[in-house]
Formats: structure tokens, C-alpha cells, sequence
């Protein structure tokens, strides 16, 4: 059985399926299945990494004599404290936990599949969840600064009869940008897959039993697809969430606010 | 049969590619709120707390180093007016026993011009006197001399008109000569 897993290992991937997370269990509660897939675990796993990371820097802070932790730490809260303010003001520091949890969520969610395990980004439901709490803000913040009748009536705006386009393209906001994330990690998986896949059967075309060819080559691609994207697509999905939601107010605030 | 029931095993059940679950959107926004709230309480609120004290400990310690400047400032100032009152009171003290001193010198020289001249006075007086007496005594030992002389000399008598009339003569170009 040993012997013949890994010959079956090094011999690389030889069936490519693009398929959606594993389901691990079920429940039917009602009407609902309520599934718990591959993607929740690997959630957990990246939640408990980021807190578990978060808490470690943030051990034995002290005003005097900063430690290269407290540091790191310091310099993030820092970093992601001012690009909040930068890009929606003053009066919107409160969301910056929102922005940095999204954040991290996203490039580790992203990072993970870097062991070999499905990006949880990878699945829609993930990004449509975020997407979901960003629409929320939004509409939130509408209906807060405008009022109730303020946030329906912009759905007639200019005239009553552009109601429908209205509609769709607020509803066009989170699923853009749920498909936009969802459609660089997943398809970056899947190009990496096809390229583990072709090399293996290249290997195998010169008569080698080992895809030889898996090592090292894929990695020059995988710095793009895995790394640079996971984080340019974290950075464009927090940047795009604090455009709108920001957007979603008055415009002004800077007298209000200083 | 209650409202969750027993756990399906579904060890070959992929979701499709791209689908919409109900369990993982459930999750997921538990997990997302977990990850905000634990992000918020383990990293901001402490980093938060600490960069605040540090933010007050600056102004603290700008604060004090501006009072400590202005006190510096303060006492400086205050030393060189002390500075310039001690400079100007020790050229009055100066000056003071400059002129104490000319005053005394001037005295001093004075009372000893005052002696001297005393002491002359009286040493010119003492000499006078003494000469006087030197005078006399030379005068009463001249004409003793004199007639004593005259007589070896003349040998003679001459008549006493004669006598005394040379005597006199003598003694006036005797006195004369003093």
C-alpha cells in the first residue's frame, strides 16, 4: 500500500477535476442543509492562524523600549489605521477592524493554498459573505445619512424610470466584486493546477515515471498567481469595500470632522 | 426526530465549482464576525492603548521640556540682571575706595607736609636760638680776645676813648660777618 502511494505521489497529478469545496458533513435543519464544507475548516484554521499571530505581537506591549514584535504590530495597526482614513476619512476609523479582519481574511484565506489545500477564497459563498456585509454598510450608511424615504428615492434617481438599472447596479456592487475575488484565486488555482498537470504529463512524455518538471518551474508562476494576486486581490477587495461604503455618505466630512 | 437531525457522512460530495452554499455563508459570516471582534480586542484595542500612552507620555514630556526652557529662560535672565547689578556695585565700591583712598592718601601726605613743616620750624627756631647764643658767646669771647690781642698788640695804653672806640668797631665787623 506504501509502496504503491508514493510512486502515485511523485508520478504528479494525473486527473485534474475543477470542482467546488469538499462537503465534510451535513445537517437539514428545516428546509435548509446547512453543510459544513473543506472551506469552513480551512476558515477556522486561517481565523484561529490571524488571531493566534495577532495576539502573539501583541504580548507585553510597552510604551519604552519597543520590541521588533510590538513593532510589527504597531507598524500594521498603523498602516491599515491610516489607509482607512486616507481613503474614507475621520469619521469611518470605527470600520477599521472590519477592513483589517477582510484583509487578513483574504490574503491568508488566499496564502493557505500555498500547503496544498484549497484556497478558501476559492469559493464563491466566501467572497458573496464579505460582499454581503460590505452591501449591508452600505445600505446602512444610505439609509443613516439620507434617511429611509432619502435611500428609496435614490432608487428613482435621476427619473422614475431608471429604477430597474438602479437596482441591478446596487445589487452589481458585491457581486462584482464577490466574482472579481473569486475569479483570480479560482482561476489562479486552476492555471496552477493545469501547469502541475502539464508538466507532469511532460515528464512523463520523456519517459519519466517522476514529473520531474513539477519541481521549481511552477513556482515562477505561482509567485504571480499566489502570491501577487492573493494580495492584489485583498487590497482591491478592502480598497473597493471603503470606496463604496465611504461613497455611500455625504461627501464632505472633512469641516465636520476637524 | 428533532429540528437538526443526525449528521450525513458525505465523504464524495463536492460542492459544484462555483455555487452558493447556505452552511458555508453561515460560517463564514460567524467566522468573519469572530476574526473583527477578536482583531479588534487582540491587536487595535491594545496597540491602540499603547501608541495613546505613548502619544500622551510625548506630550507630557513636551510639555515639561517647554516649562523647563521657559524656566531656564527665566533664571538666565535673572542672572545676568543679578550679573550686571553685582558688575555696576562692585565699580561703585571700586570707585568708592578709590576716592576713599586718594582722600586718605591725601591726608596722610598732608599731615606729614603739616609736620615736616612743623619740625623745620622748629629746627630753624632751635638753630636760630643757637646761633644767637653762639653769637653772643662768640661776641663776649671775641672782645675778650680782641682786647686781650690788642694789648699784646699795642702794648700800650691808649686812651680809654680810643680803647673803647676800636672795640666797638671791631665787634660791628665781628657782627657784621654772622
Amino acid at each position: 500500500m506504501l509502496v504503491m502511494a508514493i510512486p502515485a505521489f511523485l508520478r504528479g497529478p494525473t486527473d485534474p477535476t475543477v470542482t467546488g469545496p469538499h462537503v465534510i458533513t451535513s445537517w437539514k435543519l428545516g428546509p435548509l442543509t446547512i453543510n459544513l464544507t473543506e472551506t469552513v475548516v480551512l476558515e477556522w484554521i486561517v481565523v484561529a492562524f490571524i488571531l493566534g499571530l495577532a495576539f502573539f505581537l501583541t504580548r507585553n506591549l510597552r510604551v519604552r523600549g519597543v520590541s521588533k514584535r510590538q513593532a510589527v504590530a504597531e507598524m500594521a495597526v498603523e498602516a491599515i489605521t491610516n489607509l482607512v482614513r486616507d481613503t474614507m476619512g475621520r469619521r469611518w476609523l470605527w470600520f477599521t477592524p472590519y477592513i483589517a479582519a477582510v484583509f487578513c481574511f483574504s490574503i491568508f484565506g488566499s496564502l493557505i493554498s500555498l500547503f496544498g489545500v484549497r484556497a478558501v477564497t476559492s469559493d464563491f459563498s466566501v467572497l458573496l459573505s464579505w460582499a454581503a456585509v460590505t452591501f449591508l454598510v452600505i445600505t446602512w450608511t444610505k439609509i443613516r445619512y439620507g434617511g429611509i424615504g432619502g435611500y428609496l428615492k435614490g432608487f428613482a434617481d435621476p427619473m422614475p424610470v431608471m429604477l430597474p438599472i438602479n437596482i441591478l447596479s446596487e445589487v452589481a456592487t458585491p457581486a462584482a466584486m464577490a466574482l472579481r475575488h473569486f475569479g483570480n484565486i479560482a482561476g489562479g488555482g486552476i492555471i496552477m493546477m493545469l501547469v502541475y498537470y502539464g508538466l507532469a504529463n511532460a515528464s512523463h512524455m520523456i519517459g519519466l515515471d517522476i514529473a520531474i518538471f513539477d519541481v521549481g518551474i511552477p513556482a515562477v508562476l505561482s509567485l504571480y498567481f499566489d502570491l501577487f494576486s492573493d494580495f492584489m486581490q485583498a487590497f482591491i477587495f478592502i480598497m473597493l469595500t471603503m470606496v463604496f461604503v465611504s461613497n455611500a455618505g455625504p461627501a464632505e466630512e472633512e469641516a465636520s470632522a476637524s | 426526530m428533532g429540528i437538526i437531525s443526525a449528521s450525513v457522512w458525505a465523504a464524495d460530495l463536492n460542492l459544484p465549482f462555483l455555487s452558493i452554499d447556505t452552511g458555508t455563508i453561515l460560517f463564514t459570516l460567524i467566522n468573519l464576525a469572530i476574526l473583527v471582534f477578536g482583531l479588534k480586542h487582540f491587536l487595535f484595542k491594545p496597540v491602540n492603548d499603547i501608541l495613546a500612552q505613548r502619544q500622551t507620555a510625548v506630550d507630557k514630556s513636551l510639555t515639561e521640556a517647554e516649562q523647563a526652557k521657559a524656566e531656564a529662560e527665566a533664571t538666565k535672565a535673572e542672572y545676568a540682571e543679578k550679573l550686571t547689578a553685582a558688575k555696576e556695585e562692585s565699580a561703585e565700591m571700586l570707585r568708592k575706595a578709590t576716592r576713599r583712598a586718594q582722600e586718605r592718601s591725601d591726608e596722610i601726605v598732608a599731615a606729614a607736609k603739616a609736620e615736616a613743616a612743623a619740625v623745620m620750624q622748629q629746627n630753624e627756631a632751635e638753630l636760630e636760638r643757637e646761633k644767637r647764643r653762639a653769637a653772643s658767646e662768640l661776641r663776649a669771647e671775641v672782645s675778650g680776645l680782641a682786647v686781650m690781642v690788642a694789648e699784646k698788640v699795642v702794648e700800650r695804653e691808649i686812651n680809654p676813648a680810643d680803647h673803647a672806640r676800636l672795640i666797638d668797631e671791631f665787634i660791628d665787623s665781628v657782627g657784621d660777618v654772622q
